[in-house]
């Protein structure tokens, strides 16, 4: 474990993220619900951030707002030294060109061999000579170079995800965020994908928010943000979490600390 | 980061479009089958409507004139309103003008000596000593004595057999009159008649009498070699009374394709079986690209999730419209060809279905705007893809 503080890992560092009083709502009218409620946040270079919570608590459009797939209304969001709220549809597409986005299912087309889906992510910053290489290169380092020309069919699950990262991380993106990443994976590709996302926080300083339920990775995490009701609830190092939830749901054995 | 634009064609885009519909192989062939159904229904339409507009008009090519009069109420040839045989000979005096020469049309029945059963064939009529046909049948002195014998005549090969045998010397009724096959010719009798008879005008005053041959169907002129047919027409028009029309022999051909085409249902049939091909075809892709969309609607929102626009999958289902386009376009057109070829085979040429240019283009760009239409109506639902929706 690189860090178990929620501080910075230098004082001086700018965040990645910066959230203040946000909220946001789910529809119109009568039919306004509000889902997240003040919440304030900063992430960090280098920081792995694990966001729990139960269903419904708001993680999900809050990893989306972050990751500009949807527009904020109130409060202040930066990511990346961008003020996301009141941005236009074609200004968020720019901002999500240096997010690394890590889906639950890997969404990789069919049609494209492993390559070819990561060609799509890296042709997105116009570098088309050298993209086979870029393609190639991540490839290997999460293990799959000779798996580069196989379709996603000829693919295990465990293989696709890699890939779906691999897409994710091409273009060495400042921020990765991840849904659920490990939630159709057995346990020890699971762990390998996480262990991967852990070596490039530490290598790249990148910044990693992740959803998951899965506690079997929650070690990975400097930081374990807890949302219930819209409401951020706690804000933890993973020992503290631990202990602070062992007697409710979690069982200590899971983790490898 | 901003995008740059494509500097080297070597180092290509993935082409997406062409992969997702390479992707679903019996998907694509029932797609690219569609579209070739569409396109070869397009050309059998045009097909078959191009056919009916020289049928009616390339017996125009037999015809030895450079301008044509004809009563302003005539519709086409076969149905004429005679106009007085004096417009000719004052068509004679103007200048440029060689020689005139009058052409009778009427329907007669003609009984077919095996079966004697009485079909309406249609009949021209001339003065053999006129040079109104360029058949090389009618320009022997021989052949012209022939036809000045009293009740004989001269058939088209192009007749239905229905009419019977065409045998030189064979002898049968037409309109309850005796009649006597003396020669033979290749003209061809359009959408209007099954059949067509050539004889003199003398013959034709008696079987049409009490018809005289002083009103005239049809009016031919030969122009002087280097006269101006446009000048001469405005002469004939400034000198000719209003009871006739003045027309050169493309803008006669044109009146009676547009007569065809335009004032009766032939024209509205064909277009219309144009307009349902090109229908069919745009349902066929539009499902095919639908479905496609449907089915990539996730990898679709992924892209718009890592930075691409909706304008970049815009352009994606419309490449794989423009694709399925030319994979049904060109099997479309050979089977066309063939098709063309036996329809001309299975009518012995009288149905003279030749591709042309123009249709090869207007069918090809139908095709396309056929398929870029369904892509327009399907990718909608690509392009308003939520990215925030795949992490749902």
């Amino acid at each position: 474990m690189s860090s178990t503080s929620t501080a910075p890992p230098s004082s001086m560092a700018p965040s990645s993220v910066q959230v203040r009083n946000l909220s946001y709502f789910f529809g119109k009218g009568d039919l306004r619900k509000q889902v997240l409620f003040d919440i304030s946040l900063d992430l960090f270079p280098g920081q792995i951030v694990i966001m729990t919570g139960p269903s419904g608590s708001g993680k999900t459009t809050l990893l989306t707002l972050i990751g500009a797939l949807r527009s904020a209304h109130e409060g202040s969001l930066q990511v990346l030294n961008k003020e996301l709220v009141g941005l236009g549809n074609r200004q968020l597409v720019e901002i999500r060109r240096n997010i690394g986005f890590i889906f639950q299912a890997h969404n990789l087309f069919e049609s494209l061999t492993a390559a070819q889906n990561v060609e799509m992510a890296v042709e997105l910053t116009g570098n088309f000579r050298g993209k086979r290489a870029q393609a190639v290169d991540i490839l290997s380092q999460i293990g799959l170079a000779e798996r580069a020309d196989y379709k996603p069919g000829a693919l295990s699950g465990g293989q696709k995800q890699r890939v779906a990262i691999a897409r994710a991380l091409v273009n060495q993106p400042q921020l990765i965020l991840a849904d659920e990443p490990t939630a159709a994976l057995d346990k020890q590709s699971g762990r390998d994908v996480v262990t991967l996302m852990q070596h490039l926080a530490e290598e790249k300083g990148c910044t990693i928010l992740m959803v998951t339920h899965d506690n079997r990775i929650l070690d990975v995490a400097d930081r374990i943000i807890n949302l219930v009701d819209g409401r951020l609830e706690s804000d933890a190092s993973p020992q503290q979490f631990v202990d602070s939830h062992t007697t409710k749901a979690l069982d200590q054995k899971m983790f490898i600390m | 980061m901003k995008r740059r634009r494509l500097k080297f064609p070597s180092l290509p885009r993935i082409p997406l479009a062409w992969y997702n519909l390479r992707h679903d192989r019996p998907r694509l062939l029932v797609a690219g089958a569609g579209v070739t159904f569409a396109v070869l229904l397009m050309f059998m339409n045009l097909g078959f409507l191009g056919a009916l507009v020289s049928t009616t008009t390339n017996f125009y090519d037999q015809f030895n004139g450079d301008i044509f009069l004809i009563s302003p109420q005539s519709l086409e040839i076969s149905t004429t309103k005679a106009f007085p045989r004096d417009r000719l000979y004052q068509a004679a005096g103007i200048e440029g003008v060689k020689q005139v020469m009058p052409l009778y049309a009427e329907y007669a029945l003609w009984k077919n000596p095996e079966t004697n059963l009485s079909r309406a064939m249609f009949v021209y009529a001339f003065n053999p000593n006129d040079p109104v046909f360029l058949m090389p049948e009618f320009d022997t002195a021989e052949k012209r004595k022939a036809l000045q014998q009293p009740n004989t005549t001269f058939i088209d090969r192009r007749s239905r057999p229905e009419f019977g045998p065409q045998t030189i010397g064979l002898e049968t009724e037409a309109d309850r009159r005796r009649v006597t096959v003396v020669g033979q010719y290749d003209l061809g009798g359009g959408f209007a008649a099954d059949g067509t008879l050539i004889m003199s005008d003398q013959n034709f005053l008696r079987y049409f009498a009490p018809r005289p041959l002083d009103q005239v169907s049809l009016g031919l002129v030969l122009l002087e070699p280097g006269a101006d047919a446009q000048r001469v027409k405005a002469a004939l028009q400034a000198q000719l009374p209003a009871d006739v029309e003045v027309y050169t022999k493309a803008e006669i051909i044109l009146k009676e394709s547009q007569y065809w085409i335009q004032t009766t249902s032939i024209g509205f049939i064909f277009g219309l079986g144009v307009l349902v091909s090109f229908v069919v075809g745009t349902v066929i892709v539009y499902q095919i690209l639908y479905t496609d969309i449907r089915d990539h609607l996730r990898e679709y929102a992924t892209l718009k999730a890592i930075g691409y626009s909706g304008g970049y999958l815009f352009k994606t289902v419309i490449q794989e419209a423009i694709l399925l386009a030319l994979m049904g376009y060109v099997p479309g057109l050979i089977l066309a060809l063939g098709l063309y070829q036996l329809a001309l085979n299975a009518t012995a040429g009288t149905l003279p279905m030749k591709m042309t240019l123009f249709r090869v283009v207007f069918v090809f760009v139908l095709t396309v705007l056929m398929c870029a239409l369904s892509g327009l109506i399907s990718v909608r639902k690509a392009v308003t893809a939520d990215p925030a929706e795949v992490f749902a």
